[in-house]
């Protein structure tokens, strides 16, 4: 009697996946740094190399890290026909290189162009979410903080930043989840009579959200305060900080060299 | 709050059409700069965009960066008292400077710039071209393709004017919406209660010997602790019991490091709040106790850096043994006081003050905690002082304390005031119509995905008119889920959830809910609007607003006031009162009495009592405690792990 209705996959964020792996016990600066420079590749040379030397990178972790299909959420469909939508101009402006499909000839340059930053951003967002789908949350913080060390010259307070993202990532959960109600809580109201100007209503709704959720992220601000004062401030913040060790020396190896590879073709 | 400003942000980046969302993330950080210095701003701005970059990648962290530049600027400028004027100024200097920061990116980064031109002119042209297809706008194709080809040959120009007409609009409209939300939150008491301690020297928070301590609050009339002279001797383990109004949390603020009003306390060195071999407190709020994100770094969580602590010893000690890997947001209530317990401990305090903090923890979590209480000055060498309204959880103290009620302070709890009549009940009868059915529900949270949960399992109940039904599980029995999937706010994976005989998700509003967090559900400003806002009427029916004030004991009076200044028994009887405006089919009640004091939890459960009997209101209830429950939910169903277990019959001989 049981029909399961086909339901969409959600999108997780920072919650890795189950099990673990060489991937799942990089220390987390690593694949922070990897990131990071990945981006910075992209961002300098968005050709098609750089795109399929990331796109492989990404693919080898995600084998290494036994990301199943699972994991990758169910694209809306509306985005979709967006996306198809919006490309269908692109056929219509021409320019080389051409192709000849019976009596018609169709240029590829803009429709080339707009499948280039597609792939850039589909890119960049599977190499993030190999970190998100791989690290636990309670090594970004202390991680973050050894990457962040050499600043200290500066005289930037590293570990009370880093202080400061623990207690921004524990916080997250109960903030979405807060905000999820709120939502809910506007769902079961039924239709609004409002009285004053109709262009306003709307901002007056989104104060009226805004001030419940501040409200609320405010009295847990102060109450998680007053836990801080009674532990007398910050200080340590992980019990086990994790040290990279030769596995992040190869995973980084790595990177450097595709990335040095891909710059070197494009330069020369 | 970055973790707000960042949860806004992706909600922004994920729904493109809702692009105005991603500008309201600017309002908290421009209250952030309102309200606090920059330095707090600048600790938001980083922890924000490492989350931010973590989840939506350079995109993200630009994204936040913005909401950083809105927000600071906004508020600064009104925490100085300035106006519009100046922030007009301060905005196009800024939007100035950003634009030019935005044309030298695109100037070094030579290969994005001609990718991204070449898409857009290629989305733009084709555009064009299909409407010059269109008979009679010929024109507008080959005109089109000549404005578009004079805006790249001009592109920093272009760029320069769109990115600062764009910033600069921003800024204008954060402004306005965070001076909207400034004049709300005005009203907002500051709740925190503990102040970092000024002076510095030797620790030692006991013998501690009090003489006539007397507290008032600052703005207050009356005396917040009558005089009070007691001793806390090394080693032994305290109770101080009272009524609400009569001093208990305020003892602890003084025993925390607060000066009296009047009166001495005389301490051998300093009360080392936090300190090693100081003072540590445990509180109320479990969630918000634990800081860490892992049991074990919970434990160590701002201890100085050269302290070693033995964390599994501690963790044995208070019962969570082997759990030093797990997720704080994995356990229930009672294991994360007992956690806050041994991360007092891992200070070695010579002073432990436990205040009320088995009053939002299920009975079972009750117990292990007062365990691990009980045996804290027997296997270390401090004082423990439990401050409690339970009688019951003082016997295993050496001594106990009990407050009595100051003067004057007895009014504020009241609640009632207008009585509640009480009528017999109309029994209710298997012949009533049946209101919510549950038809072998299933549910499964990420289904498909690595993470898939399963938190119902093929569960059937019928409702009647009328019923009051308990539905008792503890945490992580899938109560909650079964809360939303009644509302209609949830769909089940599997079967379905009637509503009269339609599935409940079609018909969102027609069965009430309120939440545990009352205020979440309270989103007018005052208690008037929030109700006709909550009920579907207009905001200047005054006589349905005071008609659905009675209604739940509420007097006419309370209408004009602002939410926040409401009590959590008053918040709670708001949202009723919304809910119950609009006659709702049936009302379910996710933990009603957690987080009031006795007397406020009494009066609800009366007045709720009342509605279910002589309004004939089906009521289910979600919670994990049984305590006064029977009256109001003849009928117990158990959830354990998302299966429901065959159902009791009440004590009474209503069946």
């Amino acid at each position: 009697m049981t029909n399961t209705r086909a339901q969409r996959r959600p999108v997780v964020l920072l919650r890795p996946v189950p099990g673990t792996s060489p991937i799942h016990e990089l220390w987390a600066g690593t694949k922070l740094l990897a990131v990071f420079l990945i981006s910075v590749l992209l961002t300098l040379f968005p050709t098609w190399t750089a795109i399929g030397a990331v796109a492989a990178l990404v693919i080898l972790t995600a084998w290494l890290a036994r990301i199943p299909r699972g994991a990758v959420p169910t694209i809306p469909i509306w985005l979709v026909a967006l996306v198809i939508g919006g490309s269908l101009t692109v056929f219509f402006s021409g320019g080389p290189p051409f192709w000849h499909i019976g009596g018609l000839t169709i240029g590829f340059h803009g429709v080339l162009a707009v499948a280039r930053t597609t792939a850039v951003a589909a890119v960049l967002l599977g190499t993030g979410a190999m970190v998100s789908w791989t690290t636990n949350v309670s090594e970004i913080a202390p991680a973050v903080a050894v990457l962040g060390r050499p600043l200290k010259v500066l005289g930037i307070p590293v570990d009370e930043r880093a202080a400061t993202l623990a207690l921004a990532l524990r916080s997250f959960p109960m903030l979405s989840d807060e905000f999820r109600m709120l939502i809910a809580a506007r769902r079961l109201r039924p239709p609004q009579v409002r009285d004053g100007r109709r262009g306003f209503r709307w901002i007056t709704e989104v104060v009226d959200l805004l001030t419940a959720a501040i409200t609320a992220a405010l009295r847990r601000a102060s109450e998680m305060g007053d836990a801080i004062t009674a532990r007398g401030g910050t200080g340590q913040i992980a019990a086990h900080p994790a040290r990279p060790g030769l596995r992040d020396a190869i995973a980084l190896s790595l990177v450097i060299a595709v990335g040095t590879a891909v710059v070197l073709f494009e330069v020369l | 709050m970055s973790a707000l400003t960042a949860a806004m942000v992706i909600v922004g980046i994920t729904l493109p059409i809702f692009g105005a969302v991603q500008l309201l993330g600017a309002v908290p950080m421009g209250l952030l700069g309102y309200r606090y210095r920059v330095r707090v701003l600048l600790a938001a701005a980083v922890a924000g965009g490492v989350i931010a970059f973590l989840l939506a990648g350079l995109g993200g962290f630009i994204a936040m960066c913005q909401c950083v530049y809105i927000g600071g600027l906004t508020g600064v400028v009104r925490r100085r008292g300035h106006g519009m004027p100046l922030l007009t100024v301060l905005g196009v200097i800024c939007s100035a400077i950003i634009a030019a920061m935005a044309v030298g990116a695109l100037t070094l980064l030579h290969r994005m710039r001609t990718l991204l031109f070449d898409a857009l002119r290629a989305s733009l042209e084709g555009l064009f071209k299909m409407i010059g297809n269109i008979p009679h706008l010929e024109a507008v194709g080959v005109n089109a393709t000549n404005a578009i080809d004079f805006a790249m040959r001009n592109w920093m120009w272009f760029i320069g004017g769109i990115v600062f007409t764009f910033v600069l609009l921003n800024t204008m409209f954060g402004w306005w919406v965070l001076s909207r939300v400034i004049r709300r939150l005005a009203v907002i008491p500051d709740v925190h209660q503990l102040d970092p301690p000024a002076v510095a020297g030797a620790v030692g928070p006991v013998p501690a010997r009090l003489h006539d301590v007397r507290f008032r609050y600052p703005r207050s009339e009356s005396d917040a602790l009558a005089p009070l002279s007691m001793n806390i001797e090394v080693g032994e383990h305290v109770a101080i019991t009272g009524p609400n109004g009569s001093g208990k949390s305020t003892l602890m603020r003084i025993l925390a490091g607060r000066e009296p009003t009047s009166g001495q306390i005389e301490r051998p060195g300093s009360v080392g709040l936090g300190a090693i071999g100081g003072t540590a407190i445990v509180m109320q709020h479990p969630e918000s106790q634990v800081l860490g994100t892992k049991v074990a770094d919970d434990v160590v969580w701002g201890l100085p850096a050269d302290h070693e602590v033995d964390i599994d010893g501690l963790l044995r000690e208070v019962g969570l043994e082997g759990m030093g890997e797990h997720s704080t947001s994995s356990l229930s209530g009672g294991e994360l006081q007992r956690l806050a317990v041994a991360s007092a401990l891992a200070r070695e305090p010579a002073l432990l003050v436990a205040d009320e903090i088995t009053s939002m923890v299920d009975p079972q979590g009750r117990q292990d905690l007062l365990g691990v209480i009980s045996r804290l000055t027997a296997q270390h060498r401090m004082s423990l002082v439990h401050i409690t309204h339970f009688q019951s959880e003082a016997a295993a103290a050496d001594r106990g304390v009990a407050l009595r009620a100051v003067n004057g302070k007895t009014a504020r709890t009241a609640i009632q005031t207008v009585p509640v009549p009480t009528t017999t009940a109309a029994l209710p009868h298997a012949e009533s119509p049946v209101v919510l059915e549950f038809d072998s529900v299933g549910h499964e949270y990420a289904s498909g995905t690595p993470w898939a949960k399963t938190a119902l399992r093929d569960v059937s109940l019928t409702v009647h008119e009328g019923d009051g039904v308990l539905i008792h599980g503890g945490n992580g029995s899938g109560k909650s889920t079964f809360a939303w999937i009644a509302a209609g706010l949830t769909k089940p994976t599997t079967g379905q959830c009637l509503l009269d005989g339609k599935p409940v998700s079609d018909q969102v509003g027609a069965v009430a809910i309120s939440f545990q967090a009352a205020r979440l559900q309270l989103l007018r400003s005052r208690v008037d609007y929030e109700i006709a806002s909550a009920a579907g009427f207009s905001r200047r029916d005054t006589d349905r607003v005071v008609r659905a004030l009675a209604s739940v004991g509420l007097d006419a009076d309370l209408a004009k006031r602002p939410i926040d200044q409401l009590s959590g028994g008053q918040m709670r009887r708001v949202v009723l009162a919304g809910l119950l405006a609009r006659s709702p089919r049936a009302l379910i009640l996710d933990e009603p009495l957690a987080g009031l004091d006795a007397e406020s939890q009494a009066g609800l459960l009366r007045l709720l009592i009342d509605l279910r009997e002589r309004g004939r209101l089906t009521v289910v209830v979600i919670s994990h405690d049984f305590d006064g429950m029977q009256d109001l939910c003849p009928r117990t169903v158990h959830l354990q792990s998302g299966v429901l277990l065959p159902e009791s019959v009440g004590s009474g001989s209503r069946s």
